[in-house]
Formats: C-alpha cells, sequence, structure tokens
C-alpha cells in the first residue's frame, strides 16, 4: 500500500468519523415519542373506531388517530413534550387528559369510556325528539304571510291619517267637490291597504293546539271593530258623498260616516299600538322561580304551555316536573 | 378475649381500607326536580322573557367526573304571548329541531365547593355551540342541590336570523337563565 492510497483512505475515514459525530447528535435532537393505548368501554370491551385526538400544548398542533378492533392505537412520530388528549366515540362521554411525552419513549394511555345519557335516558323517544319538517314549512309560510300583514298594515297608517284629516275639509256645508273626491280617494286607497293586510293575517295557516294569549288577544279584539268599521266606513261614505253632490243635506245613516270612521281609525290605532307595547312574563314565572330557591311549595297550576310541553314528554314528565313542582 | 377483640378491630379496619376507594368513588345519579329556564331578548320597545318549566335532566358522577343531559322541548317556553311564542319556535326551527339539549361535564369535587364552572354543550335550532367554563352557583337545601346561573347565548351562536319588529331587530345577546332543583338517586 502506497502512501497515497494511505491518504485516500484516511481522508474517506476522516469524512465518514465526521459525518458520523455531526449526524448522531442531530438525530438524538429529533427523537420522537409514540404514545399507544388501548379504549374500552366500563365493561371492558375494546371500542373500535375510536377518535383519539392530541394536541401540542405549545404548538397547538392536532394529531389525531382511531382505535382498531380491538380497541388500540397508537400515534406515533410526536415530538417531546405536553399534551392534550381527547378521546370521543359515538354515544360515550367524551374523555380529556394531559400527558407529557419524553423523547424516544412510548407512553402508555389507556381509558374506558362511560356511556353518554341519551333522551330516552330523560324519558324522551325520539319520536318526541324527532322534527316535524311539514310543520316548519306551516311555521315559516305563517310568519312570512303575518310580516307583509304588519308591514302592509304599518303603511295604512300614513292614507287613513289623511283621510280622517281631509274628512274635516269634505264635511259641512263649505265643501267643494274636490275636496270630497279628494277624501274619497284617500279612503279608498286606505280600504285597499287595509283589506290586503287582512288577507294575509286572515289566510295565514293556523297552528293547531296553539291558544291566544297575550296582547294579540287585544290586536284580534279590535280587528272585530276596525274590521266591520272599514266596511261600514266607506259605504256610509259614498252614501254622503252622493247626498251632498245633489245638493242635499247629509241625512239618515249616511250622517253616522264621521264617528264610524273616527271609532275605526281609533281601534286601527289601539290595535297597532297593543302588539308594539310590552306584554311582560306572567306572574307564575316569578312565584315559580322564587319557591324554587324559597324551598316553599305552593299550590300554583301548571300554564297551559307546561301542561302542552308535559303532555308531549309523556306521563313520566308530568310527575318529575309537573305534580312535583314547587 | 384479648385476641378476639383484636381480630375484630383488625377486620374492622380492613373493611373500612377496602370500602375507602369505594366511597370516594361511589358513582352518583342526579335527577332533576324541577327547573326554570328563561331566555331574555331585548328590543327597544321590548324587554321579553320566555319562561320554560318543562326541562328534564339526569347527571352520572363517576371516578370524580360528572356528566349531565338537560333536554327542554323549545314550544314549551312561554313569553306571555302566544303570536310571539310562534314567531320565536319558527325562526328558531322550533317545529324542525324541537328539543333543546344540553350536556355538561365537571369534575365532582366542584359540588362540594358552592361553584361549579361547567362546560356546555347546546344544541339548539340545528346547531351546536360549546360554552366553556360557565360559573353556576349551588345551594344544598337538604337531599336538594339548587343551581343558578346564566348561559351567555347569542343568535350569532345558533345561525339564528334576528326577528325584528316594527322595522328594528332585537339585540344579538340572548342570555338564558337557569334555577334547577336537583336530587340524588340510587345509581342503576
Amino acid at each position: 500500500m502506497n502512501r497515497g492510497t494511505l491518504e485516500h483512505v484516511g481522508a474517506v475515514i476522516f469524512v465518514l468519523v465526521f459525518f458520523t459525530s455531526t449526524v448522531t447528535p442531530v438525530s438524538a435532537q429529533t427523537a420522537t415519542a409514540t404514545l399507544s393505548g388501548k379504549i374500552t368501554d366500563t365493561s371492558g370491551a375494546a371500542l373500535a373506531n375510536t377518535e383519539v385526538s392530541v394536541k401540542n400544548a405549545v404548538t397547538g398542533q392536532v394529531i389525531s388517530a382511531q382505535t382498531d378492533r380491538s380497541g388500540s392505537y397508537s400515534i406515533a412520530n410526536l415530538p417531546p413534550g405536553d399534551y392534550e388528549v381527547s378521546i370521543s366515540a359515538n354515544g360515550f362521554d367524551t374523555k380529556e387528559s394531559r400527558v407529557t411525552l419524553a423523547a424516544g419513549a412510548t407512553q402508555l394511555l389507556s381509558m374506558s369510556l362511560a356511556a353518554a345519557l341519551s333522551l330516552e335516558d330523560l324519558g324522551i323517544s325520539s319520536a318526541q325528539a324527532q322534527g316535524n319538517a311539514k310543520e316548519q314549512a306551516r311555521l315559516n309560510k305563517r310568519s312570512q304571510m303575518l310580516k307583509i300583514h304588519q308591514e302592509l298594515g304599518l303603511i295604512t297608517v300614513a292614507p287613513l291619517a289623511a283621510t280622517v284629516l281631509t274628512g274635516i275639509f269634505a264635511g259641512g256645508k263649505a265643501t267643494s267637490t274636490t275636496d270630497r273626491t279628494f277624501h274619497a280617494a284617500l279612503g279608498s286607497a286606505t280600504a285597499g291597504l287595509y283589506f290586503s293586510s287582512a288577507y294575509f293575517a286572515i289566510f295565514a295557516p293556523k297552528i293547531h293546539g296553539t291558544k291566544t294569549e297575550g296582547n294579540i288577544k287585544l290586536h284580534k279584539a279590535l280587528a272585530l271593530i276596525h274590521g266591520p268599521g272599514m266596511i261600514l266606513t266607506p259605504i256610509l261614505g259614498e252614501m254622503a258623498f252622493s247626498q251632498r253632490s245633489k245638493g242635499e243635506r247629509v241625512h239618515g245613516i249616511a250622517h253616522y260616516h264621521g264617528q264610524v270612521a273616527i271609532v275605526t281609525a281609533g281601534a286601527y290605532g289601539l290595535a297597532i299600538l297593543s302588539v308594539s307595547l310590552r306584554s311582560g312574563p306572567a306572574k307564575h314565572d316569578v312565584h315559580h322561580a322564587l319557591a324554587i330557591f324559597g324551598g316553599h311549595h305552593s299550590q300554583q297550576p301548571m300554564t297551559l304551555t307546561d301542561s302542552r310541553a308535559q303532555a308531549e314528554l309523556g306521563a313520566s314528565s308530568a310527575d318529575a316536573n309537573g305534580e312535583k313542582r314547587p | 378475649m384479648k385476641h378476639r377483640k383484636a381480630t375484630f378491630r383488625n377486620l374492622g379496619l380492613a373493611l373500612v381500607v377496602l370500602a375507602l376507594p369505594q366511597l370516594v368513588h361511589a358513582d352518583t345519579d342526579w335527577v332533576l326536580e324541577s327547573s326554570t329556564l328563561s331566555y331574555h331578548v331585548s328590543h327597544p320597545l321590548h324587554q321579553v322573557d320566555g319562561v320554560s318549566h318543562a326541562a328534564k335532566g339526569k347527571g352520572v358522577c363517576q371516578n370524580g367526573q360528572c356528566n349531565f343531559l338537560i333536554a327542554a322541548p323549545v314550544k314549551s317556553f312561554d313569553s306571555g304571548d302566544s303570536n310571539r311564542d310562534l314567531h320565536m319556535l319558527q325562526v328558531t326551527r322550533g317545529a324542525e329541531f324541537p328539543m333543546i339539549v344540553v350536556r355538561t361535564q365537571f369534575a365532582e369535587s366542584e359540588i362540594a365547593s358552592g361553584t361549579v364552572h361547567a362546560d356546555l354543550q347546546v344544541e339548539f335550532a340545528g346547531q351546536t355551540a360549546q360554552y366553556k367554563q360557565i360559573a353556576f352557583q349551588l345551594v344544598t337545601q337538604g337531599s336538594a342541590i339548587k343551581l343558578s346561573g346564566t348561559i351567555p347565548a347569542t343568535l350569532t351562536d345558533f345561525k339564528i336570523p334576528a326577528p325584528s319588529l316594527l322595522a328594528m331587530a332585537i339585540k344579538n345577546d340572548i342570555p338564558v337563565r337557569v334555577e334547577m332543583s336537583w336530587t340524588r338517586s340510587q345509581p342503576k
């Protein structure tokens, strides 16, 4: 072996030694950890397809894995550090835990999951919890129609007020045909808007099993005044218009056109106010809340809404939340 | 005689030691006896409270961890106005999703502290919202525990479009006040 060959061999050895000495610390720095374990239910049976998520406490990086048929999981190549582990499976309560993974170590984390409480456990059947798309569609249509009713009803206020005001100039001895025609035109516009608004309220779908309660009761009652009034007022107005146009004095029932119009407009204004004012919670609610915290019992009856909800939830519900309620 | 006494004492001690873990980790079931849930809605012209007493609930505490489930029908909330309640039912898609379901977890040790900080998962209007560390006050009255607190719910949490009256929308915040009475029951 000549000197040149020896120099080559020496260089190769140097290179190998250099790389070995530099690479080794690097691989030591990136040594990772593994988290593994087995997930079971409380009876010890393996839970397959359970999701195991680990979140690095520093970086926030989340890595997930699923358990196999034997309930086992393994998450490799995790940087050492603190982790939040979350284990979740359908029908089971989610469990969370914290682990600290050491470099190069395999940490075992096995857990048992308790079955989650279900609505059936509360006595609520799946049929009771089931939605009804048809009923929702009725509710949607009802709300849509009542929104139009509300908007048209508000718009009606402007021509109604104008009709009442022009009525002052349309009546009496010194009125012109123009005044009366203008008043009649405004009245016609009011009636048109009013009956359009009424249409949307009358033909909005009814929701079965609902009892009218609260300010809406007054709103509906007032419609019994302004509804007929809105029919009668233009009829009487037409009669009065005709009599005045012939140069006659307004007589007979036409004489009541003004009074009927005032009552109608007043009832209409009140109807709008009735749904704009607050209707507070029923006294029994405050009473009930006080009773819970005061610990005393009263003979307070259930509300209609309560009874309806109880009926929906079944008889057992009434035992738990109805009869024994303070 | 002396020997016999010592044997009994040792036996008693052994029983206590054996029973201790069972006492510490004893499973406890809880049943909701009565409740008042009320949501609050703010409108420039109205302050509305819708109240329900129809919630049903159950809780299980195992190995120091408590899991509770509470459910109430959406249509059981009464605001004192049937028209408004029907409108609430419509905007919250109450016919499609008739139940409000709340699941919660907290450490059993918190029950004794007088305040629990619960993580809530609320299913409502076809959406699920999470509320972290909501504080509820607890007052023990005999065998019952009275719980009270407020869930800081908002319309956007459940993607509910804000209803309006006279062209004015309600506020996004709809805090839900919770007042409940729970009693312990024997685990199955």
